[in-house]
């Protein structure tokens, strides 16, 4: 595509600077410019091959003289250079403005449901009651040990479940109770990590590394705990038998951010698993949402992420390749120690 | 065996409380609402109230209040679908601020409400 695009280019060029019509080729790179623009060429990669076009030009017409080309160029391509930068910035702005729609919707596709959830979540649990207090009625008057007794006790361990579901949903909706108080991240991940060590398939390494030794921020740090676990079972998930899962702590040091949030660390998460095509990425924070097979996982694991991270003020950005992995990057603001330290872990 | 209120608006969890708790010999009255449970324990003066927090007329942290200005010392177990309702004000939190001896949150097991009536009650 890019040769027959260079090729196209230098046809044009040479139309263009060897006498011919200079009003049809004008009118031929309107059409070469909307397909610059269909693939997203940037300004300065169209100059690029307008360079290389010139050197082809030059080589392959030695008798072209330099003021000959300038003479019928410089006037038509400044024009068309400028309306090209014009027509790219609007495809960016566009494009942004429709990815910023799309996050918005989402957004509030997500907050929508988080109340749904707050709503139901006090009703169900009192229909949870009651599935279990009769099932645990039915169970004590069975003889131990008989079938009867056991499919009791198997409807009164689903009703537990069932009930483990609504806390994590009410988690998401931000209801839950919470109690923020000065934490270390950095402490708080390595005591997740421990934790994830122990149930690791025995061909998934993971590592971790910190830029910074202490990271405090006021968060309950049994949430960032559940960030942590959920977003490395995920990875896991994501790796199946082998590979690795990074997990990163990083100091951000974009100046404009700094200047108006204060300071903020990165909490990376990177596998080197299936990775994710767009599709998926655009409802992988939608409860209930999930690609692994029945059984495997609730789909809440990452609602419960965003609502934690939306709590705690941060933001969380995906980047994802089929086939390559994905990195789930979460930005926070948090606070660097100037005394001895009274965080909790 | 003790003498037990229930408020509880949900029938069929209402329902549900009475058999457990007969079946435990305790003697059960049970209404749905709180404006009811205060007229009847008038009445009755039970020894342990188990109540609901989210109810229509007068919901169980009214009810406590209620119970609080008459200076009657009646133990009470609150019970409740959510930790934290969407209105702060009806939460097992608040029960146990105004009182409340023991907190359960639904769906709570057989085990868990017998020891806490134990609690209660010694």
């Amino acid at each position: 595509m890019a040769t027959l695009i260079n090729d196209a280019y230098y046809a044009l060029l040479k139309q263009a600077v060897s006498g011919g019509d200079i009003e049809e080729a004008l009118t031929e790179s309107a059409e070469l410019g909307r397909k610059f623009l269909r693939q997203e060429t940037p300004p300065e990669e169209v100059t690029e091959i307008h360079h290389h076009a010139l050197q082809r030009l030059a080589a392959e017409n030695p008798d072209l003289r330099l003021v000959q080309v300038a003479d019928r160029l410089t006037a038509p391509l400044m024009e068309i250079i400028m309306a090209y930068s014009l027509a790219f910035r609007q495809q960016l702005e566009a494009k942004y403005t429709n990815l910023m729609n799309a996050r918005l919707a989402q957004t509030s596709r997500l907050e929508a449901l988080g109340t749904l959830a707050a709503g139901i979540g006090h009703d169900f649990n009192t229909i949870l009651g009651i599935i279990n207090g009769y099932s645990e009625m039915l169970s004590d008057r069975l003889p131990d040990g008989s079938v009867e007794k056991q499919n009791a006790e198997q409807i009164i361990e689903a009703s537990f479940r069932a009930r483990d579901l609504i806390v994590r949903m009410l988690a998401f909706a931000r209801q839950r109770e919470t109690d923020p108080f000065m934490v270390d991240i950095v402490a708080i991940v390595k005591s997740a990590l421990k934790m994830i060590q122990v149930s690791l398939p025995p061909g998934i390494t993971v590592r971790f590394d910190t830029e910074l030794t202490q990271v405090l921020m006021m968060a309950d740090p049994s949430q960032i705990h559940q960030v942590v676990i959920n977003l490395c079972m995920n990875a896991v998930d994501a790796t199946q038998e082998w590979g690795v899962i990074d997990i990163r702590i990083r100091r951000l040091t974009e100046t404009g951010k700094e200047n108006s949030q204060g300071k903020r660390f990165c909490l990376e998460v990177e596998d080197s698993g299936c990775g994710m095509p767009p599709e998926v990425l655009e409802h992988v924070f939608d409860p209930f949402f999930t690609t692994k097979p029945p059984g495997k996982g609730s789909g809440l694991g990452l609602s419960v992420v965003y609502g934690i991270v939306s709590e705690l003020q941060g933001d969380i950005d995906i980047q994802s390749r089929v086939g390559k992995g994905t990195t789930f990057s979460l930005s926070f603001p948090y606070e660097e120690q100037t005394g001895p330290s009274t965080a909790c872990c | 065996m003790a003498h037990i209120l229930v408020m509880e608006d949900d029938a069929q969890f209402r329902q549900m409380l009475v058999q457990m708790l007969q079946q435990d010999g305790h003697h059960v009255d049970a209404t749905a609402d709180g404006a009811e449970g205060m007229n009847l324990l008038r009445q009755t003066n039970p020894d342990l109230i188990v109540t609901d927090i989210l109810m229509p007329n007068m919901d169980g942290v009214e009810a406590m209040l209620a119970l609080s200005q008459e200076q009657r010392n009646i133990p009470i177990i609150a019970i409740s679908g959510g930790r934290r309702s969407i209105s702060s004000s009806f939460n097992l939190e608040s029960a146990a601020l105004l009182g409340a001896r023991e907190t359960l949150a639904k769906p709570f097991s057989r085990n868990d409400l017998r020891n806490a009536i134990e609690r209660v009650l010694k």
